[in-house]
């Protein structure tokens, strides 16, 4: 089993548990997940992005056999093209992942397009949080909305040669994304740990539009509790070849693992 | 389309968590894998290895929140039976639903539909829908004699009440001491964001419910999906020093420690598991809080089963 959206660090509005290599390796255990791909919540907040892959890559030296690390970069940050660097060749961060609402960008803007294209020549796989939490919890020092599917339908388009890894979303049926013969590029997967998997099941609706080769599991540990979706991948009604891809062969073909 | 497909499927080929699964998965991450293979013996499943020190846990699964749909929903039926679908998947054995309103305030003649449709959807799944009585407290007279007639005629077993008016307000107050009367607990929708909701100007919070507890102590209340959106700490803070209100687990937020901090600050004796149409999600959050067998017990069906029989009639 492997989880595609793990993250350690502390996250600025809410106390974490399972936040460090060791404790959040302790609950994959007794999940009986295999291997997690993890990037730094600290980055979120962080001014400076890099201190907080510096801080994943520390934290996830020894544990390469099961901790998948992935940067994060702010494109609008002195120095990304730099953090990219050493977190590909140093840190062998083979992914990054973007938060254009906390980090004030947008996926237009002519550095987020360098970013993407230095990212995709690197073959960087490149993971979207829709949203780091339920916008309602927020604080009263900020409102960082979720991103709007219609911004990443345009961001597939722009970047077919791209690999898209969706995190944290939901509501993909009721945009192109989600549809059959949609005409965007098939270089996005959708992780499901948002998705209902009975009533509206809209991951079996996925599987059926898209196929369960653009599916992934993962948790959004320690932010969840990892439950919720190991339990959807229990209740799916899907062929046991289509849940193994779910579970682990799409991300490992991603990853190249 | 992908959804008659499953729900053609035959019953017996689809995939089920059984209760005993339902809560594996306690204690584990502080005990270590070692403690799921002893968490045995699940509501009323006596498992030949349980120890006195896991001794099996009787008794069902109640989710204290849910909804059957509203009839003008063209799929109404097919989505209330997939309800029980999803119940049957998930270990669930029986669901306290009201039917709510298309539009809110909520009208005398809207409530009362709904009312009608949920004793209807007593009777279509008997044994395991229980119903509550969703009333609009603005209509006074009418809405005491709306749970009068369904909580006496119809067997309801609660009062749902939504947003039209704060808990705090003196209209609400006929509504409470109707229910200690009869001896039936009052699901209030509830939340607390730290901006003003807009669309919810009456929006009621835990530290509301909190002062209406502490106005009538006899009175049972829930506050719905304590961590369904909004700050959950300060919801779970707000309801400590109210024994008589209850946290309902259910909504879609699935965030790590929330059951935890409920249990924590207010006892496992108050919370109650509610799923409120996220299934998979109010299911997860059980199984995945750090509690003990006896803990998630009663969170998932004994403290509900506490409030029931306290009816009156």
């Amino acid at each position: 089993m492997i989880d595609v959206n793990a993250y350690l660090g502390h996250f600025a509005f809410r106390r974490l548990r399972h936040n460090t290599a060791e404790s959040l390796l302790a609950l994959m255990d007794a999940k009986k997940i295999d291997k997690a791909v993890v990037s730094s919540v600290s980055a979120i907040t962080y001014r400076n992005a890099q201190a907080g892959n510096e801080e994943v890559a520390a934290e996830t030296s020894g544990h390469r056999d099961r901790l998948i690390p992935f940067a994060v970069i702010n494109p609008f940050y002195a120095g990304w093209q730099d953090d990219l660097k050493i977190c590909h060749e140093d840190f062998g961060m083979t992914g990054l992942h973007l938060y254009p609402k906390w980090h004030n960008y947008s996926f237009s803007s002519p550095c987020c397009r360098e970013l993407i294209n230095a990212a995709t020549e690197r073959g960087m796989v490149i993971s979207i949080p829709i949203r780091v939490e339920d916008n309602r919890e927020r604080s009263w020092l900020l409102n960082i909305p979720d991103i709007p599917l219609e911004e990443i339908v345009e961001l597939v388009k722009a970047f077919p040669k791209s690999r898209f890894l969706l995190l944290n979303g939901l509501d993909y049926v009721r945009s192109p994304l989600g549809r059959k013969n949609n005409g965007l590029p098939s270089n996005y997967a959708v992780e499901l740990s948002r998705l209902s998997a009975v009533l509206a099941n809209e991951l079996g609706q996925l599987i059926t539009n898209l196929g369960a080769d653009r599916m992934m599991f993962g948790t959004g540990m320690p932010f969840n509790y990892p439950d919720p979706a190991l339990i959807k991948l229990d209740v799916l009604d899907a062929s046991e070849p289509d849940k193994e891809k779910i579970r682990s062969q799409n991300a490992a073909a991603w990853l190249r693992l | 389309m992908t959804i008659s497909q499953k729900t053609a499927s035959s019953p017996e080929s689809q995939p089920r968590i059984s209760r005993r699964t339902l809560l594996k998965g306690s204690a584990a991450v502080a005990l270590g894998a070692a403690a799921l293979s002893s968490v045995r013996g699940m509501a009323g499943e006596q498992s030949a290895s349980s120890t006195s020190s896991t001794p099996p846990v009787k008794g069902k699964v109640i989710d204290c929140h849910a909804h059957l749909n509203h009839h003008s929903r063209p799929t109404w039926e097919a989505d209330d039976r997939k309800l029980i679908e999803a119940a049957d998947k998930l270990g669930i054995d029986q669901l306290c639903c009201s039917t709510l309103t298309s539009h809110w305030p909520a009208t005398l003649d809207g409530f009362r539909e709904c009312n009608q449709w949920t004793a209807e959807g007593m009777r279509r799944f008997s044994g395991r829908v229980l119903g509550y009585c969703y009333v609009n407290p603005g209509y006074g007279r009418e809405a005491l004699e709306e749970i009068r007639r369904y909580v006496g005629d119809h067997g309801f077993m609660g009062v749902k009440l939504y947003n039209e008016y704060n808990c705090t307000e003196p209209v609400v107050f006929p509504i409470v001491e109707l229910t200690i009367e009869l001896g039936i607990p009052i699901l209030h929708h509830a939340s607390h964001s730290h901006y003003f909701v807009e669309d919810q100007p009456r929006l009621t919070d835990s530290g509301n419910l909190a002062e209406l507890a502490r106005r009538y102590p006899e009175a049972m209340l829930i506050c719905a999906h304590f961590s369904g959106g909004g700050d959950w700490e300060w919801t779970i803070k707000a309801a400590r020093h109210a024994p008589n209100l209850m946290l309902d687990t259910s909504g879609s937020v699935t965030d790590d420690g929330s059951v935890d901090l409920a249990v924590a600050v207010v006892g496992a004796d108050r919370v109650v598991f509610g799923c409120d149409s996220s299934m998979t999600a109010g299911v997860g959050k059980i199984r995945g809080a750090e509690l003990s067998i006896q803990d998630k017990a009663k969170i998932l069906g004994g403290n509900m089963i506490r409030l029931l029989r306290r009816r009156k009639s």
